[in-house]
């Protein structure tokens, strides 16, 4: 009960210390997987990826060694690329926006279901994610065609006198590519639904506002920012996808994603496939950081 | 003054419920028909008994389904994608709770950085991750084995997109977590496994199971990045299809995707169950 | 039930940045004792007792359990037991799971564990109750349930981080009467913070009054009662009045805002701005207070009626007070009365 001699605080002191540097490592250690799969594998190869872009490439060889701009030059001055990321871009907006029109009245229709509604409607838009895309395309793969579904619904009904094929057309690719960001647009935007007080509704009502009133003046405003979160989000989404488009469109409609695989897999090209590669990022993270900055704003804004 | 109508969502004096309630029921028929149509397609075609992809479907029968196991490709790739989806639900999994729990315990200087960092292969088309992988380990080899077209790379690139989506569910599942539990497993003199083992895992059960099984469905689902990695050898059922898609005109394609979708419901389905069981024990 | 010191705080320190949370704190709990860490939001009790359970970390200081230092350890290697204010019962464990857990831990025999969970169950007065889960009782059970599992332990010190907050008022009474009995039989030693001084004075040996960080006073509490060391105790502990007054030499003593009031103090204080105390309860109105040495001249400004008493409340110019009275007295709202008490109630702080 007396006061400790100070050679012993010490090695109190001193205990805790190490007490203390231990948790500081178990902390690291934990983080060291996950750590390990984001700088070793994704980080090394982003790294590897732009230096490549600057390699050259000379006849059959993957690459070889070397600096030059030749390929992202190539990019933006040979109409193959340009009009590749032109349509990837224009397709991706189309799309992003169908979804996002689509998938708020989808989202604003769950949300004033009851319950019982809602599961319903939650499980039936989880299905096109849990579904392979391969599957999707291949799904509409047989709908669209001369011997499709769509046809022979349309001919047997008698709607139409003739079998008619919409595969390998644009709308086809707009319809997958549609299909596939729909349940990330939707689960977005109900989220942002549920993040309002429905008694907001009941207020409009009770104050005399019809039905599209309230939507104009209460709901659009409130979920404004959300939709543009969604729309972004879907935007990016398009951007990235290239196996639907390619696979349900035209052959002439080329997206950046089909022309990074082609130049892989198909041309051997790596220095080429990783500048259209780092394009692409750049200009996936440029929209997101953009939507960010808007979306500050408009919260300021709010408050 | 206003006048309730039947309706649950709006009270309204005009005419408009009718055409609102014609409105919203044409377009739910409209969602859940755009939604259906290329799974029931898939479905039906399944049972077709023709080599051929056309409608009007004359007979019917199990033909495919068949052919399909007896095919040696065809289950050889089925069976490579269970194993990679396996594989990375074990990797991402682990990997992402222990990470999140790393989080949510201790102190990390710079958490936000750190947060977005792991996040970040998640916002990458999967061209781009897949050429990355592909070019950077591709053609390196341990020992006298070849790294490219190996299993353990598809998992690894899988667990790029996986990992980080389990960080992040589980990121905000243990911040649910009441901390005064763990301080008392602590009190009562519960080590930090110890604890987290037996108080934190079973608190989150849910949570990881249901982070465990996206992480399995994007793996077992996932060709973009597969297609970069995988050989002959090793190609996964997703892989197969997209590169038979031009060429096979059967119905063995509609095969493959219910046996794919067949997966991954059972999945689901084996879950469902087992959450039944365990929280009517203990919620009651 | 003396001999060892159960727990001993030596000038303990905490801070957060440059907030001082525990400063220099001591104290010494004898084994048996209960000692309460009274205090309002704050004050510093929640921190010292998370700093004694090992769930924070000391900045200087030491903290000795039956005379082993053990402010090294982690929680985990501390010889105490905390009953939180949630109970923060494992969910997914049974009570006899969540009882049986500590006992694991210190590796004491599966057959040994059954019977101990049985009996402190039984002390508790839940004896039916092992196979249930923590969502199928109510609060009180669920703190039962904590006590038990701290208790079972045997731990030298039991800490209790303001167990009854959380529950209404007539579960909080009938709790702390149990924790109360179970003190008396069991005699452990004990830390309890609370800002409930009802609860502090009849649970305790001794209360450590604690403002920002420090202990005010540290007593039984009759003695913090009559005998407060200064004027946070004294307004802490109890109820009180405050007349802030302004003594001259010359003039009536005058309110704040200058307004003279008719106050007759039996001493008269020096010159200067003074804080008086009165407790309401040994306030003497109208015809009693007429021979009392300390006199105020007030007009009843509305009554309560709360039940039991009514509350007299009393104006004099800026001068509030109130008094409380059972059954009525016949005075009405607007009259002006004297009120009086003895010096002895009285207390002057400047």
């Amino acid at each position: 009960m007396t006061i400790a001699a100070s050679g012993k605080a010490e090695i109190y002191a001193l205990a805790r210390q190490r007490s203390r540097i231990r948790e500081r490592l178990s902390a690291w250690l934990l983080m060291l997987p996950a750590l390990v799969i984001v700088l070793v594998f994704f980080g090394i190869p982003t790294v590897y990826m732009v230096r490549m872009s600057f390699n050259l490439h000379i006849d059959r060889r993957l690459y070889v060694p070397g600096f030059t701009f030749e390929h992202y030059a190539n990019l933006f001055s040979n109409p193959l690329f340009t009009n590749a990321i032109w349509t990837t871009v224009q397709l991706s907006l189309l799309s992003a926006l169908f979804t996002v029109l689509i998938g708020y009245g989808f989202a604003l229709l769950v949300w004033l279901k009851p319950a019982r509604w809602r599961m319903l409607f939650v499980g039936l838009a989880l299905c096109p994610l849990l579904i392979s895309e391969i599957s999707i395309i291949f799904g509409w793969w047989m709908f669209f065609p001369k011997n499709g579904l769509l046809s022979y619904a349309l001919v047997s009904s008698g709607l139409i006198t003739d079998k008619i094929s919409l595969m390998y057309t644009e709308f086809a690719a707009f319809v997958g590519l549609v299909y596939v960001t729909l349940p990330y647009c939707f689960f977005i935007l109900l989220s942002i639904f549920d993040g309002i007080d429905k008694r907001v509704l009941e207020a409009s009502a009770d104050l005399g506002a019809p039905p599209s009133i309230t939507f104009r003046e209460v709901l659009l405003p409130l979920t404004r920012s959300g939709a543009l979160v969604a729309f972004s989000q879907s935007f990016i989404w398009a951007m990235g996808t290239y196996a639907t488009p390619s696979a349900l469109g035209p052959d002439t409609l080329w997206t950046m994603g089909y022309l990074i695989q082609e130049q892989m897999l198909g041309k051997h090209n790596w220095p080429m496939a990783a500048a259209l590669s780092v394009v692409l990022v750049i200009g996936v993270t440029c929209v997101m950081v953009m939507t960010r900055m808007l979306m500050a704003k408009r919260v300021a804004f709010h408050d | 003054m206003t006048e309730a109508v039947q309706e649950p969502e709006f009270t309204t004096r005009s005419i408009e419920p009718s055409l609102l309630q014609a409105l919203s029921l044409a377009f739910t028929v409209f969602i859940v028909a755009y939604i259906l149509i290329p799974i029931l397609v898939t479905l039906v075609m399944s049972f077709n008994d023709a080599a051929m992809i056309r409608f009007p479907i004359s007979t019917w029968s199990l033909r495919w389904y068949h052919d399909f196991f007896g095919s040696p490709q065809w289950t050889d790739a089925l069976k490579n994608s269970i194993i990679i989806a396996l594989g990375t639900t074990i990797v991402s999994t682990t990997s992402g709770v222990l990470a999140a729990w790393a989080f949510e315990r201790f102190y990390i200087p710079l958490k936000d950085f750190w947060y977005l960092l792991i996040l970040l292969p998640l916002f990458m088309p999967g061209v781009v991750l897949g050429l990355g992988v592909a070019i950077s380990f591709g053609g390196l080899s341990i020992g006298s084995y070849s790294i490219y077209g190996t299993r353990e790379l598809v998992i690894i690139a899988h667990s790029l997109w996986a990992m980080p989506l389990v960080f992040m569910l589980m990121e905000a599942t243990f911040r649910t977590i009441d901390h005064r539990i763990i301080e008392a497993s602590y009190d009562l003199g519960g080590r930090p496994v110890q604890t987290f083992l037996e108080i934190v895992v079973p608190m989150v059960s849910t949570g990881i199971i249901s982070s465990a099984l996206f992480a399995f469905v994007i793996s077992l689902n996932e060709f973009v990045m597969a297609l970069f990695l995988t050989d002959r050898d090793t190609q996964t059922l997703p892989v197969l299809m997209w590169l038979s898609l031009r060429s096979a005109g059967t119905p063995r394609l509609a095969v493959a995707s219910v046996i794919l979708a067949g997966a991954v419901f059972a999945c689901l389905t084996l879950i469902v169950l087992w959450y039944v069981r365990v929280l009517r024990r203990t919620m009651r | 039930m003396a001999g060892e010191t159960a727990l001993e705080l030596e000038r303990i320190r905490r801070n957060y940045g440059s907030v001082v949370a525990v400063d220099n704190v001591s104290l010494a709990v004898a084994q048996g004792e209960f000692v309460t860490l009274l205090g309002p939001s704050g004050s510093g009790k929640t921190t010292t007792l998370r700093l004694i359970g090992g769930f924070e970390e000391l900045d200087s200081g030491a903290i000795r359990i039956r005379g082993e230092r053990v402010d090294h350890l982690p929680a985990y290697q501390r010889d105490t037991a905390t009953i939180f204010q949630s109970g923060a019962l494992f969910p997914h464990k049974t009570v006899a799971e969540n009882i049986a857990y500590g006992l694991r831990m210190r590796q004491v025999p599966r057959a040994q564990i059954a019977e101990r969970i049985r009996q402190v169950l039984d002390i508790v007065r839940l004896t039916e109750f092992e196979e249930r889960y923590p969502s199928q009782l109510s609060g009180g059970q669920k703190q039962r349930v904590a006590l038990a599992r701290s208790l079972v332990v045997r731990p030298t010190i039991l800490l209790f981080d303001e167990p009854l907050s959380a529950l209404d008022l007539s579960l909080r009474l009938q709790l702390r009467a149990e924790i109360k009995r179970l003190h008396d039989e069991l005699a452990f030693s004990a830390i309890y913070v609370t800002h409930d001084q009802g609860e502090a004075m009849a649970m305790s040996s001794r209360v450590a009054v604690m403002n920002k960080g420090r202990i005010e006073q540290i007593d039984a509490p009759t003695r913090l009662f009559h005998e407060p060391t200064n004027e946070f105790v004294y307004t802490f502990i109890g109820e009180s009045c405050c007349l802030p007054v302004r003594i001259t030499s010359t003039a009536k003593p005058q309110d704040r805002t200058g307004q003279p009031v008719e106050l007759k103090l039996e001493q008269k204080p020096p010159e200067g701005e003074w804080r008086l105390y009165v407790r309401p309860s040994r306030l003497k109105l109208a015809a009693e207070a007429q021979n009392a040495p300390n006199r105020l001249s007030a007009k009843i400004h509305f009554i309560e009626f709360l039940g039991d008493f009514y509350r007299y409340h009393l104006k004099s110019g800026a001068l509030e007070l109130f008094s409380d009275h059972r059954g009525p007295t016949g005075y009405k709202v607007g009259d002006i009365i004297d009120i009086g008490w003895s010096s002895r109630d009285m207390q002057a702080y400047r």
